[in-house]
């Protein structure tokens, strides 16, 4: 039987969709009878949703000083290599 | 839902419109800034970003939509942030460390739990982490987290990169990078967990 902590250690593989079929198994029988467990899992998915958001929006000084740096470079540089996306 | 422009936006944006590209800037400079900070430390962060939005803003008309938004910014600051290392000679170590497991004291002797999580009021993504109260604690453990713990949950969950590339780019095993973002997440865990249940740090 799955003791909490290794619950707690196996959630990030279960969510990215790492775990082998039996794996998964064993941990879903866990979670089925422990309710901290369940609280765990679904909260800590929460989470990992939040995170990208978590740094917010930057302020308008900072949006204007990247503005202001980008305007001198174009104005300074010549066409050079770009990264591609 | 991630803090992306909308769909309609990138053709103003490989268009040049500045409004656009404003905006794209207010949604993605804090977790960049973030992002560099984690790997060249928080007195270059600044000058990586500004070079990344540069590039960034050259870059955007070849823009193919092949990967997110973020994605692809993170990935120019990374570049940024490696073109510093090599030009200072530093190099980005990601070792693990030998830390506790943020949980450790939260699980009795046979491994069940002895202070289980408590139940989250708000699970929205706007809720849980971007509480202006909750702004402060969040800070201050983001800038307490070991680096290699911050740069993988910067890289991975905050930019989107996936483990085989922070691997390439940051020479570091798939396991150890694994083990790295987990403690990051937990800390986190352990962080709202607490503020939900007192409604402080």
């Amino acid at each position: 039987m799955l003791k909490c902590r290794e619950v707690v250690h196996q959630a990030d593989a279960l969510l990215a969709g790492e775990l082998s079929g039996r794996e998964r198994f064993a941990l879903r029988m866990h979670i089925i009878i422990c309710r901290h467990c369940r609280r765990y899992v679904k909260q800590f998915r929460h989470l990992l949703r939040a995170i990208p958001r978590m740094h917010g929006q930057a302020s308008e000084s900072e949006v204007s000083r990247v503005m202001t740096a980008v305007k001198n470079a174009d104005k300074s540089m010549g066409g050079q290599s770009n990264p591609s996306g | 839902m991630r803090a992306e422009v909308v769909p309609d936006d990138i053709q103003a944006l490989r268009r040049g419109d500045d409004s656009a590209f404003s905006a794209l800037v207010r949604a993605h400079h804090r977790a960049l800034l973030a992002t560099a900070t984690a790997i060249v430390g928080i007195d270059d962060a600044e000058e990586v970003v500004q070079n990344a939005w540069i590039k960034a803003h050259k870059a955007l008309p070849g823009f193919e939509g092949r990967s997110a938004l973020r994605t692809w910014l993170t990935r120019i600051v990374i570049n940024e942030a490696r073109m510093l290392l090599r030009k200072s000679r530093r190099e980005v170590s990601l070792q693990l460390d030998e830390d506790q497991h943020p949980l450790a004291d939260r699980f009795r002797e046979g491994g069940h739990w002895s202070k289980p999580p408590v139940t989250w009021h708000d699970e929205s993504p706007d809720g849980l982490l971007m509480q202006r109260e909750l702004a402060d604690c969040l800070s201050r453990l983001l800038l307490a987290m070991p680096a290699p713990q911050r740069a993988m949950l910067e890289l991975r969950d905050a930019g989107g990169l996936e483990f085989d590339e922070i691997c390439n780019e940051l020479t570091i095993t798939a396991s150890n990078a694994r083990v790295l973002l987990h403690r990051a997440r937990t800390q986190l865990f352990k962080l709202v967990d607490h503020y939900q249940e007192t409604g402080e740090c």
